[in-house]
């Protein structure tokens, strides 16, 4: 199984410095749909699937290998050697943030430029750093997943398809739904939330910048302002959007500040 | 006529309108109530406000984006948070409503009261769980098992050949013991014609002596290898070879008692014999297994009391029974008699193979007899009995 293959890549735009793209939790590659694009031009644009999630090769799944960040980074890396990237862009998300900075951490040359959009280094509250949840509340986040997931895969399917109104939406996204395995969407909650990343952001000698939404519940701005402050060449932007995916609410915004960074 | 500002207001569903940047634009009346609120609390704030801590999670990783990407989203599983802190647990609906451009003008949220529905699911989801759990402990289970049948038949298999190599090297050694015992008597043999030659002759005292001592040895040793040769037979599962007929036995029995006689000149036997019809074994045997019973009666009986032989035909039995006085047998000891290579005590280094009594009662067996034991204070009594007549049925 390539790896091209296993994450689900594809590759569209005619730059030469790579521009990649690392979706977070709850949500495939499609989460790009209205900022990708825009780089098309400038950058060779590379999108994934983390195993798992969207159309990856749930086969490829190994919950040993997956139950630490570490493993999603072992497979940036791997993909991004295999594309060749050197000295690229990677943006990530939520959850992929971290990812990211554990890839660079593993292979310098990869990256010279990290965009971080709502990243959080740890999400659950220690001692005087808060991360806005508390253990408690994180392993009821669990059993709720569960709870979503009776709906999910049998009754969405076939209502999606029945949308005429957006009928580009509907393959890819009952796709997308249909391959969302309770198990491995439970595992992925897990490893993300309980993630503990602090000690490595000073490590990042990439030139970083934390985009941060007003009003994020998830990852809140106290704690952009923290990976900031611990990042050596971390700029923090604060974008006029709410809630964890500026992506979706307020694309033209994310398109904005990342074309400056760049 | 429907009353519409009711219908909405007094919905049996919550019904909730967000604005372009999501925050709450109006509420009904019903969803108020559920979350114990005037709207005016909740006009202004956004719906992930009204969530517990999972469902604002999940609205900001799942609900959020989807809706943002197709549009709509159905039946997805919430739990409000009213305004005293109780869940209440909800399936909601939510649809954008978007300008011909495709910009987002405002999101309306349906919520639907689920707490049955959600229980009953909840409740599935744990049965598929306990289901795996269970399917995970059979195939644990099962491979457990496998393994063990495995290990055992290993074992067995371990076990039975060690088996087989023991019972090829006891077979040898009773073929060793077999032949030896038959080598053994030919050389015998020429001893036992010299000795005769010789007392044919004139001798000095000292030498009739000497010759008599000489032919006692090699009887007794003639008695040994004979035990032996039985034994050896008995082992390889041929059992005694006897040849019945028709016997007087009265002579047969009384030539061994003279034996013994003369051999033991200093000890007191007395002898009985009723026996006023034939009887059908092999005399040769039964003269065999007297011989023992009244060794055995000498070697451990009171050298100071008398030993008594006395054979009888009662009925349709022949018994033929050896006593003597002395110390009793214990009962535990009595059980293990007639198993071969059995010695009392070790006291006695000159008992033999302590193969007789299991002869005489192997002997016995082969005239479809028995042999019995009863030892206490008294007298010590050994009783062989057998049918007198071998057409009678056992």
């Amino acid at each position: 199984m390539s790896v091209i293959k296993r994450n689900n890549v594809s590759v569209r735009g005619d730059g030469d410095r790579a521009m990649v793209f690392a979706h977070g939790f709850g949500c495939d590659q499609n989460m790009w749909r209205l900022v990708a694009p825009a780089f098309e031009q400038d950058f060779r644009v590379v999108l994934f699937d983390h195993v798992g999630c969207g159309q990856s090769d749930l086969a490829a799944y190994d919950p040993e290998r997956y139950s630490q960040l570490s493993g999603y980074a072992d497979d940036v890396v791997e993909m991004c050697r295999e594309l060749k990237i050197s000295k690229g862009v990677f943006v990530g998300h939520s959850v992929s943030a971290m990812i990211g900075a554990l890839a660079v951490l593993q292979a310098p040359d990869l990256f010279s430029d990290l965009v971080l959009i709502g990243p959080s280094p740890r999400y659950i509250d220690d001692g005087d750093y808060v991360g806005g949840f508390s253990e408690g509340q994180i392993e009821e986040l669990l059993d709720f997943l569960d709870d979503n997931h009776m709906g999910w895969s049998a009754a969405m399917g076939p209502v999606i398809m029945g949308n005429p109104e957006r009928p580009e939406l509907s393959a890819e996204l009952v796709d997308s739904f249909c391959r969302t395995d309770p198990d491995i969407a439970r595992a992925f909650a897990r490893v993300t939330f309980t993630s503990d990343n602090r000690d490595d952001l000073p490590k990042v000698t990439a030139r970083t910048l934390v985009v941060q939404c007003k009003e994020d519940v998830i990852a809140q701005q106290r704690v952009g302002e923290y990976v900031r402050d611990r990042l050596p060449k971390g700029e923090l932007i604060v974008i006029d959007a709410t809630g964890h995916c500026p992506n979706l609410s307020a694309p033209d915004k994310v398109i904005e500040v990342i074309k400056e960074f760049v | 006529m429907e009353d519409l500002e009711d219908l909405y207001e007094n919905a049996s569903c919550g019904y909730l309108s967000l604005g372009a940047d999501g925050v709450i634009v109006k509420v009904n009346k019903t969803l108020c109530n559920w979350l114990n609120a005037d709207s005016y609390d909740l006009l202004g704030k956004r719906f992930h406000d009204l969530l517990s801590v999972p469902g604002k999670i999940f609205h900001e990783t799942h609900f959020a984006p989807l809706l943002r990407m197709q549009g709509y989203f159905n039946e997805v599983a919430l739990d409000l948070v009213s305004s005293t802190g109780e869940y209440i647990p909800v399936l909601a609906n939510a649809l954008e409503r978007q300008s011909e451009d495709g910009n987002l003008l405002f999101t309306r949220v349906t919520l639907f009261q689920a707490t049955g529905r959600r229980k009953y699911e909840r409740e599935l989801v744990d049965a598929r769980r306990a289901a795996e759990k269970a399917k995970q402990d059979l195939q644990a289970l099962n491979e457990g098992l496998a393994r063990r049948v495995t290990e055992g038949l290993v074992e067995r298999i371990r076990l039975q050949r060690g088996l087989l190599a023991e019972q090829e090297v006891a077979r040898l050694r009773e073929q060793f013991v077999a032949i030896l015992g038959h080598d053994l008597r030919n050389p015998l043999a020429s001893i036992v014609g010299g000795l005769n030659i010789l007392s044919k002759e004139s001798q000095t005292e000292k030498a009739k002596r000497v010759l008599a001592l000489m032919s006692s040895s090699t009887e007794r040793m003639f008695s040994l290898i004979n035990d032996m040769l039985d034994f050896a037979r008995l082992k390889s599962g041929a059992g005694i070879d006897v040849e019945i007929s028709r016997t007087d036995l009265k002579p047969t029995l009384e030539q061994v008692v003279e034996e013994f006689r003369s051999s033991h000149p200093t000890r007191a036997i007395a002898s009985d014999f009723e026996l006023p019809s034939p009887v059908d074994c092999d005399p040769a045997r039964i003269a065999q297994l007297v011989s023992n019973l009244m060794g055995n009666a000498l070697t451990h009986g009171a050298g100071n009391k008398p030993i008594k032989i006395v054979a009888c035909i009662s009925g349709d039995e022949l018994t033929i029974t050896v006593r003597n006085h002395g110390v009793p047998i214990p009962k535990d000891i009595q059980d293990r008699l007639f198993q071969p290579f059995f010695r009392a005590g070790a006291s006695s280094g000159n008992q033999g193979l302590g193969l007789g009594l299991y002869i005489a009662s192997e002997i016995a067996r082969s005239h479809r007899g028995y042999l019995e034991v009863r030892s206490d204070q008294e007298e010590t009594k050994f009783t062989f009995t057998m049918p007198a007549s071998s057409a009678t049925p056992d």
